[in-house]
């Protein structure tokens, strides 16, 4: 149960920037998970490899990645988002793909897996009956952390006030003078800064290797179309629903519902909740 | 003010406008007028930036700003209060107000802005909190014209403003529409509600099949069967 809060509040920043990317531009960025490994990758070269704190690699995988997704936005998406759905789409698996090219070829050699050291001392600290372990606390907490940052950016400054009216009404954004590409481009860059930052917090619990980012990227869309797929207090309450039912039904029904717990709640949302927990309306697309 | 010359605009392979030429005078009230699908929503469209020209010149104050982006274009005093309204439904009226000053850094002349907008249009003070979706269809076109004054514009062009309006709100309208002009702003008006437009420009173009067929003082346009019969419909 624990476990899934902390494995759900990783679910729930993947979860955030498949929404924030999908709110700004209409497009499922099938790439968002390839994104996070990616990030993880360069957490793990500046904070094992080169030996930086980790606080230091996580604020690097962050800028980063941040980066990586408005050039990905640039030269990969910016042409296609104004054709049809299918080519921008196409366009996202296609960068998936690049991506875990990339991290074979750079980071294939050292071993399939990488494992990352834990963070705090991982002996397990007992309050009555209840078993925390340390690093799941860290992670939860810096997760929270990263969503509170990322809210206060949304609502208090001009530009998330300008990624908030793109959503709205592209139309109307272009009115008012809003440069909606570069809205696009900072969707992108946002989201997988967001990813960074949860591939960092993620990285001492789990392995990091090439593959990883698809089977994050179909959690955090689960948490994500559970949420409702616009809202993003929906993805935070996808993304722990999601943890939480994929350890309970792991725990008291069998380990394999570990994998398709998420697919299983995809389609149960979709079939009886098509707008999700907390959705609104799908946004247009500009 | 705006003087436009032989404008062409093509969706695609379609040509919508073949070649559209008119001027605005400062301080005046012009109306363009025209049948469904004339061309009129893509007029004002090709002034704002919305769509490229593909040909003509459009100058504005001198400078010829044809093909400019449509966030340069709201800096030299273009505003457009689109067809349809186009709030930002899930905002507040402040929220969307707040949005419509987006290009200006002038805090203080945005304050004064915003003062005169709630000033013409009073009801959006009352519901400042309220979030857009849920005003009126009246509401909401107040909100539009409202929001395109924000950004602090010398020319506003407005597209159908009245439609699907009650006829008491039509009225709010209009003379909201004459204020404006006793202010001294300079307007440009797309209306297929002739009496509308007879009762606020000074002059009127008709465009028909993407050219302007029909030029003439505005007063005269409820009594000329012709222009009413032949374009209007
Ligand atoms: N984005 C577009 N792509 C292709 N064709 C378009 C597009 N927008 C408008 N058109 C076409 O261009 C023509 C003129 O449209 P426009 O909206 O400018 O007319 P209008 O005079 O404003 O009509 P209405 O009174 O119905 O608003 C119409 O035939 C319309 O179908
Ligand atoms: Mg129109």
């Amino acid at each position: 149960m624990l476990s899934g809060l902390t494995t759900g509040s990783i679910y729930a920043l993947v979860a955030l920037g498949i929404v924030l990317v999908y709110k700004a531009t209409g497009t499922i960025n099938f790439a968002h998970g390839d994104q996070l490994m990616i990030a993880g990758f360069l957490a793990y070269t500046l904070h094992v490899m080169l030996g930086l704190p980790y606080l230091v690699a996580m604020l690097g995988a962050v800028i980063g990645s941040f980066l990586l997704g408005a050039l990905a936005e640039r030269i990969g998406f910016r042409a296609v988002l104004r054709s049809n759905l299918i080519n921008v789409v196409l366009a996202t698996l296609g960068l998936s793909f690049v991506l875990k090219g990339v991290a074979r070829l750079t980071w294939g050699g050292i071993s399939d897996y990488l494992s990352f050291p834990p963070l705090v001392s991982p002996d397990p600290i007992m309050i009555g009956d209840l078993i925390l372990l340390p690093q799941q606390l860290v992670v939860t907490a810096g997760a929270l952390v990263v969503m509170g940052l990322f809210a206060l950016f949304f609502r208090l400054t001009t530009i998330g006030r300008a990624m908030q009216a793109t959503a709205d009404n592209p139309k109307a954004a272009r009115l008012v003078g809003i440069r909606v590409e570069h809205i696009h481009m900072l969707a992108f860059a946002v989201g997988a800064a967001v990813a960074g930052a949860g591939a960092t917090l993620m990285a001492p619990l789990t392995l990091l290797y090439p593959d990883i980012g698809f089977t994050l990227f179909i959690k955090g869309f689960a948490a994500a179309v559970l949420g409702g797929l616009t809202s993003l207090p929906g993805a935070l309450v996808g993304g722990l629903a999601i943890g939480i039912v994929e350890a309970l039904a792991a725990g008291y029904i069998h380990s394999s519902f570990l994998e398709v717990s998420a697919f299983i709640a995809i389609m149960l949302t979709l079939v009886l909740r098509p707008r999700g927990l907390m959705g609104g309306p799908p946004p247009r697309r500009a | 003010m705006l003087e436009v010359e032989h404008l062409a605009v093509s969706y695609g392979p379609t040509r919508i406008l073949e070649d559209v030429s008119f001027h605005v005078p400062r301080g005046r009230v012009v109306a363009l007028l025209g049948g469904n699908g004339s061309g009129k929503t893509t007029v004002l469209n090709a002034l704002t930036g919305m769509v490229r020209p593909r040909g003509g010149a459009i100058r504005f104050g001198g400078q010829d700003c044809a093909g400019w982006r449509p966030d340069r274009i709201l800096r030299l005093g273009l505003a457009q209060v689109p067809q349809g309204r186009e709030v930002f439904a899930s905002m507040s009226v402040a929220e969307n107000l707040e949005l419509g000053a987006y290009t200006r850094r002038d805090r203080e002349g945005v304050r004064r802005d915003t003062e005169r907008a709630l000033a013409l249009f009073p009801r959006l003070r009352e519901k400042a909190r309220r979030r857009a979706g849920t005003l009126s269809g009246g509401e909401q076109q107040m909100l539009a014209v409202a929001r395109a004054l924000m950004s602090g514009p010398r020319l506003l062009l407005m597209d159908e403003p009245s439609v699907g309006l009650a006829p008491n709100v039509v009225g709010d309208m209009v003379a909201a529409i004459r204020a404006l002009r006793e202010e001294g702003l300079t307007i440009l008006l797309v209306e297929q509600n002739v009496g509308v437009a007879a009762a606020v420009a000074d002059s009127a173009h008709v465009l028909q099949a993407g050219r302007i067929v029909h030029s003439g003082p505005a007063s005269g346009l409820l009594d000329d069967e012709e222009v009413l019969r032949s374009y209007l419909g």
